[in-house]
């Protein structure tokens, strides 16, 4: 029921409006990460080149670890226990989770987008709603990610050393840094299954070649996919260690 | 309550079964509470008593078996006849009390602003917590923490409640306070079913179901368990120890 599914995207909000720090954190670490991708890359191409990925790596990364702990918390706390005893339904509570996570993805993805463009000076020749619709569905990614992981990880220790295991691999893969071609032919082939190469090809492709969605109609279905078997597995899981 | 709802028991257990791989926890179980009561679920720790719980608000599935609750089949469409209160607190410490509890009752589908702020400031002022209700959960000790997870359970008002050792961790004064709490839910029609290894909980119920290793061994008022023993001046502990040693007996 759509009712229930904003009442807990309510909450979420509500928790992260309540954890002052962790907002401050949410929008200023993005900003000193740009800053110093800005300041240590001063050739403006390799510049045009990196920043845009960051859209989507910093997307991934923030949407996996905020998800990742607060649905720990929920599972060791013993809320989803008693969510689970509810009238609420599985797909509410991820639904829930999206909508609220997604509305903070998209507050950081423009306050970084605008800082990229005005600060730094980055290349921009697409259209501001194109990048927030592809970061949304990053987003959706990096939140049913962080809720499947979230069921093997005992406590917030656990779950943080998923980042070397998950995101990190990613990261080096995705072409952020040099591109995927460049790279050995068995990385590329492991490159190619990693989601976020397709997030950072395609934001590439929004902001620095004026491409639209419906030309890289590719990266956004092999997204849309991941997001969705990932959304699969975290409702079919979500029952683990709320009883156990 | 109707004729025909008091002919319903409030909940009916049929020979349920539970295990956790390869260790039993309930054995072929079977168990009626009747409406309006307050019951008492009294075993030591592994007895099967939060197990036996968890399957009666629907979060474990009976293998096999099957449990009805007010007539009917257990179901996520019975789900906001229950109200339940885990063992842990089960808060969200970053918010405030009034902001917890006007979750769940939305969550228990209280769609009405009006009528939900309403309970919740009744809820609230059950649990003696209205003057704090702004105050973060995180700042609160253990027993008022207790005290918002019963006001979470009984915000929308359900005709069947259940609750995971409540009073555990509480001082004899607050565990008092639950009683009366409790005993005042009764007297609205609410029926509870109290899991606890405390005697002094035990005393408080109408009536008991003694268990041990998944099962029933023995149930009825409190007086009539005390009274089962033959002795004159038995108490529920002595009870507990005699239907231990008479089904070690029967074994």
């Amino acid at each position: 029921m759509l009712n229930q599914v904003f009442t807990i995207a309510g909450r979420v909000m509500l928790q992260m409006l309540r954890d002052r720090r962790t907002m401050v954190l949410l929008i200023a670490v993005p900003l000193v990460i740009a800053s110093i991708v800005g300041v240590s890359i001063p050739e403006k191409q390799m510049l045009d080149y990196i920043a845009p990925a960051l859209l989507a790596v910093l997307i991934l990364f923030f949407g996996f670890l905020l998800t990742g702990i607060s649905f720990l918390r929920e599972r060791s706390q013993g809320t989803l226990e008693r969510l689970m005893a509810s009238p609420v339904s599985k797909l509410d509570i991820v639904g829930g989770y999206l909508l609220g996570f997604l509305l903070f993805a998209v507050l950081q993805t423009m306050i970084l987008f605008f800082y990229l463009i005005y600060v730094l000076n980055v290349s921009f020749h697409g259209e501001l709603w194109q990048i927030i619709v592809f970061e949304i569905i990053i987003g959706i990614l990096a939140v049913c990610l962080g809720i499947f992981i979230s069921v093997f990880a005992r406590n917030e220790f656990q779950m943080v050393q998923f980042i070397p295991l998950i995101i990190l691999p990613q990261i080096f893969l995705c072409g952020l840094l040099w591109p995927v071609e460049q790279m050995p032919e068995y990385l590329q082939w492991i490159a190619r299954f990693l989601p976020l190469t397709y997030g950072v090809d395609g934001i590439r492709a929004l902001m620095l070649q004026g491409q639209s969605l419906l030309d890289i109609g590719k990266e956004i279905g092999v997204l849309a996919g991941y997001a969705a078997g990932l959304m699969v597995l975290a409702s079919l899981t979500l029952r683990r260690g709320a009883s156990s | 309550m109707t004729k025909r709802q008091a002919a319903t028991a409030a909940v009916e257990v049929d020979k349920a079964s539970f295990s956790y791989k390869n260790i039993k926890a309930i054995d072929d179980l079977s168990l009626e509470i009747p409406r309006g009561i307050s019951f008492g679920l009294l075993g030591p720790n592994g007895a099967g008593k939060t197990t036996l719980i968890r399957m009666l608000v629907g979060l474990l599935k009976p293998k096999p078996g099957s449990i009805k609750i007010l007539g009917q089949a257990l179901s996520r469409r019975t789900a906001h006849l229950i109200g339940y209160m885990p063992q842990l607190p089960s808060l969200y410490n970053e918010l405030s009390i009034i902001q917890n509890v006007n979750f769940f009752a939305r969550v228990y589908l209280m769609n009405d602003k009006r009528q939900r702020e309403k309970r919740v400031e009744e809820a609230i002022k059950l649990v003696d917590l209205w003057p704090r209700r702004k105050d973060s959960v995180m700042k609160l000790s253990g027993g008022m923490k207790q005290r918002v997870s019963l006001a979470c359970a009984i915000v929308h008002k359900p005709p069947l409640l259940f609750l995971d050792e409540p009073t555990v961790g509480l001082d004899p004064e607050l565990r008092f306070t639950f009683w009366e709490h409790f005993a005042e839910l009764t007297r609205q029609g609410t029926t509870l079913i109290v899991s606890s290894h405390t005697m002094d909980d035990a005393n408080h119920c109408d009536r008991l179901a003694l268990m041990r290793n998944g099962a029933v061994i023995a149930r009825g008022t409190p007086a009539e368990l005390r009274k089962a023993t033959g002795k004159k001046d038995a108490n529920l502990e002595d009870a507990f120890l005699y239907f231990i040693h008479r089904e070690e007996k029967n074994a």
